[in-house]
């Protein structure tokens, strides 16, 4: 009865209006952070504005930035594939080892607790130190890394890894799997501690193998869970710069200029701040279509519903 | 009678010139002991005056100097040190901003079109005009290379700066290796001519192919090719050396023809990547520092590289185990003659700074002679001769490949937009070495996005087919 007093009266305030000034703080902060700084960036994409040249003042030229960006930027278009093939890439070995370090885990490890706290040690140092640290294993002439994989015949004495054009993106890529593949292990983890065990016992019942398991409940029961981790990663991943900044500064020639590291570029190498912003506003864009298509194939008529 | 006028007339004429210069004397007597430091400092006594610039030995022996400033006017000095484009993009946003965060800026001379034609920086003309704050004693037209002080603080015609730094680039090679009896001899049986540091760029390449020795992990160079401003800075002795330029200009405040995909360019850029298979494994992944740290491991024969590295290297026994070894030059000679490649730090003093007068005493004060010296002993590179004139200086191993240097330092463009032009060319020698493309291709295609960036002031003179 009390319950349903306290519930009745919280509507009422809701219904009086009184969730405005509960909503307006965090409304303010969004509008504050999100809202105005990309309204902003909206708008100085459509200027020439540039802290190098002083003829371009910031006038407003229209959408000549996002023209020269499509049809006159091929440097932009080699980024962004080389961009897209680095997602690709990254987040597909890192979600398969992700996903089946973490099986083993929940199927085979009895002391989970401990080597999940060990497997967050790569997530919790800055991108900049993990670009350091592989600077430093895979330095040619001292590297410890370089050291091994010349003793085990991997890579040839005359040669070394970020000198050699094309072992740059696969090591890089590499670097990427080893920082972020145990935050899939984590994720996924976390998911299936949380299965139900009534759907495996009647499948159990119903004579159903471990395999028929795996593809007809653990995987559906496990999609939104997947969806969120390759979501994230595939979010993360179009925006990496820090370690290939640290690492290569996009080269040797163009082998590592990702998307970012060219919006850098133009932005705080040249001060062509209007065309940065056009290149971060097409940036934006594409991670929202690919989001929104992505997530529209996850949850299309999914058998869980929506996270 | 007319021979005894005129003895009388020119007596006369010469006494009064005599009084006159005398008069003259007494008073630049009077008014040099009429000026203090402490004296022209006392308006802004308790003003904190912030600057910044590159952690380097100079910076840090500026810092140690300080005290000394800041105990005789009662100004408060502080320096913030970065890397050197952390150093550059703080500048470049507080410029931007007006926030007047530094008072003064210490930064390279590639930046200066972009301050001035930004309405960033003043002239210090009316400093130099100022009774107040300019000490008699200092002339620096008098007291500093007068082409390099041009070239690094100078723009359009008008001064905006002091150099901080002269920095150069020459040729540092092993002296101990080439004055080797059995090297000697050895060199000459296969080469056919004494093993001396190189004077032109075949011995350089003979030296270079000559001491590269893997299993012994001695290299015969070491270039700088990572995708980065070294490497562009590297390329640019070679270019200039080779008769080559990047625009057809006589100083760098212009803008002309753009000549950086002329047959010597190619030339240059060709020879320079065939020194790439005498250099260490991971040469595409170097910067200026690691190949310091290469020459102070002894590891390599001989390179190019700056003046401000060169004390780690030939003087500090506690970062190098080559102290004692090491002999410096000007870079061999091509079709271009002797030139070498300067890029200075200036003094500079912002439109927005908020203590402009307490800034120019500190710089002012920082030219001094005595100051100078300091700094040139604990790893900087005064652009004042007389500086190098001294004993202490004289003994330093890198003295007289500095003072050549200076000698013929060359300009480079400073106009706006030569940073974006710089990374034009980075991006582009990067993928030469990368093996993506050959070095007339990397070349044109330089030619014409510079010319594109530039617009109607830069045409191409080697236009692509």
């Amino acid at each position: 009865m009390n319950t349903v007093k306290q519930l009745s009266r919280g509507r009422f305030l809701l219904d009086r209006g009184a969730s405005l000034p509960l909503l307006l703080p965090a409304t303010l902060l969004v509008l504050v952070f999100l809202v105005g700084p990309f309204g902003y960036m909206a708008y100085t994409a459509m200027t020439d504005l540039s802290y190098a040249n002083p003829d371009q003042n910031g006038a407003f030229i229209g959408l000549d930035n996002f023209r020269q960006l499509v049809r006159n930027d091929p440097v932009f278009w080699d980024s962004f594939w080389l961009t897209i093939r680095f997602v690709v890439a990254s987040v597909t070995v890192e979600f398969a080892l992700g996903f089946a370090l973490a099986w083993l885990i929940w199927r085979f490890i009895e002391r989970q607790r401990l080597l999940t706290t060990l497997l967050l040690v790569p997530m919790m140092l800055a991108p900049v130190a993990v670009g350091l640290i592989w600077r430093l294993l895979l330095q040619g002439d001292f590297g410890m890394v370089s050291y091994y994989l010349r003793a085990v015949g991997l890579l040839s004495q005359q040669s070394a890894v970020f000198s050699t054009p094309y072992l740059v993106m696969p090591t890089i890529i590499a670097i990427d799997v080893w920082q972020w593949t145990p935050f899939v292990t984590l994720i996924i983890l976390a998911g299936l501690m949380s299965l139900p065990k009534a759907p495996f016992e009647a499948a159990t019942m119903d004579g159903a193998g471990p395999w028929r398991q795996f593809i007809d409940i653990m995987l559906p029961l496990l999609r939104p869970i997947i969806a969120l981790v390759l979501l994230l990663r595939g979010i993360d991943a179009f925006k990496e710069f820090d370690k290939v900044f640290i690492l290569t500064g996009g080269g040797p020639g163009t082998v590592s200029e990702l998307l970012s590291i060219y919006a850098y570029r133009v932005n705080f190498k040249n001060w062509n701040l209007g065309y940065g912003a056009t290149v971060a506003f097409m940036v934006y864009l594409v991670v929202l279509i690919l989001c929104s298509i992505f997530y529209k194939a996850v949850y299309w008529k999914s058998p869980v519903g929506k996270v | 009678m007319l021979a005894n006028r005129l003895t009388r007339g020119t007596l006369g004429a010469a006494m009064i010139a005599v009084a006159l210069g005398t008069t003259s004397v007494v008073s630049q007597v009077s008014t040099a002991a009429a000026w203090s430091l402490e004296e022209a400092a006392a308006p802004y006594k308790g003003a904190t005056i912030r600057t910044i610039g590159e952690a380097l030995p100079p910076l840090e022996a500026m810092k140690k100097l300080a005290p000394e400033f800041e105990k005789r006017t009662g100004i408060k000095v502080e320096i913030e040190m970065y890397e050197h484009s952390e150093a550059v993009n703080k500048v470049m946003l507080d410029l931007n901003s007006r926030r007047g965060r530094y008072d003064f800026i210490i930064q390279p001379h590639r930046e200066l079109g972009k301050f001035v034609t930004n309405g960033h920086l003043g002239s210090l003309e009316k400093y130099l005009d100022s009774a107040e704050l300019r000490d008699p004693q200092f002339k620096p037209e008098d007291q500093l290379y007068p082409r390099l002080w041009k070239e690094i603080s100078w723009y359009d015609g008008k001064v905006y700066g002091f150099p901080f730094t002269a920095l150069s680039m020459y040729m540092w090679y092993r002296s101990d290796l080439l004055s080797d009896e059995k090297e000697k001899e050895g060199f000459k049986a296969r080469y056919g001519y004494d093993l001396a540091p190189a004077q032109d760029w075949k011995q350089y390449r003979d030296i270079a192919e000559w001491f590269t020795r893997p299993d012994q992990r001695l290299y015969g160079t070491a270039l700088q090719g990572k995708r980065h401003e070294a490497l562009w800075y590297e390329w640019l002795n070679f270019l200039y050396s080779f008769g080559g330029d990047m625009l057809d200009t006589k100083s760098g405040s212009e803008c002309g023809p753009v000549i950086v995909n002329s047959p010597q360019a190619i030339a240059a850029t060709e020879y320079y990547k065939s020194l790439k298979a005498f250099s260490p494994p991971d040469t595409l992944n170097y910067f200026w520092d690691d190949v310091m740290a290469l020459m102070q491991q002894g590891e390599v024969a001989q390179l190019i590289m700056w003046n401000d590295s060169t004390y780690a290297v030939a003087v500090d026994e506690s970062a190098s185990t080559v102290v004692g070894k090491m002999g410096f030059d000007i870079v061999p000679q091509g079709e271009g003659g002797k030139v070498a490649q300067v890029e200075g730090w200036s003094y500079l003093v912002p439109t927005s700074s908020k203590n402009k007068e307490a800034a120019y005493l500190f710089i002012q004060w920082m030219m001094d002679y005595d100051q100078q010296l300091n700094q040139h002993l604990n790893g900087g590179a005064t652009a004042r001769p007389d500086v190098y004139s001294s004993e202490e200086v004289q003994k330093l191993p890198y003295s007289r490949a500095s003072m050549d240097s200076n000698a013929v330092a060359r300009s480079k463009p400073t106009v706006p937009l030569s940073g974006e032009m710089t990374d034009i060319l980075v991006r582009e020698l990067s993928s030469y070495l990368a093996d993506e493309k050959t070095a007339k291709e990397a070349l044109d295609r330089s030619a014409q996005d510079i010319s594109t960036l530039l617009g109607s002031c830069a045409p191409m003179k080697y236009p692509v087919e």
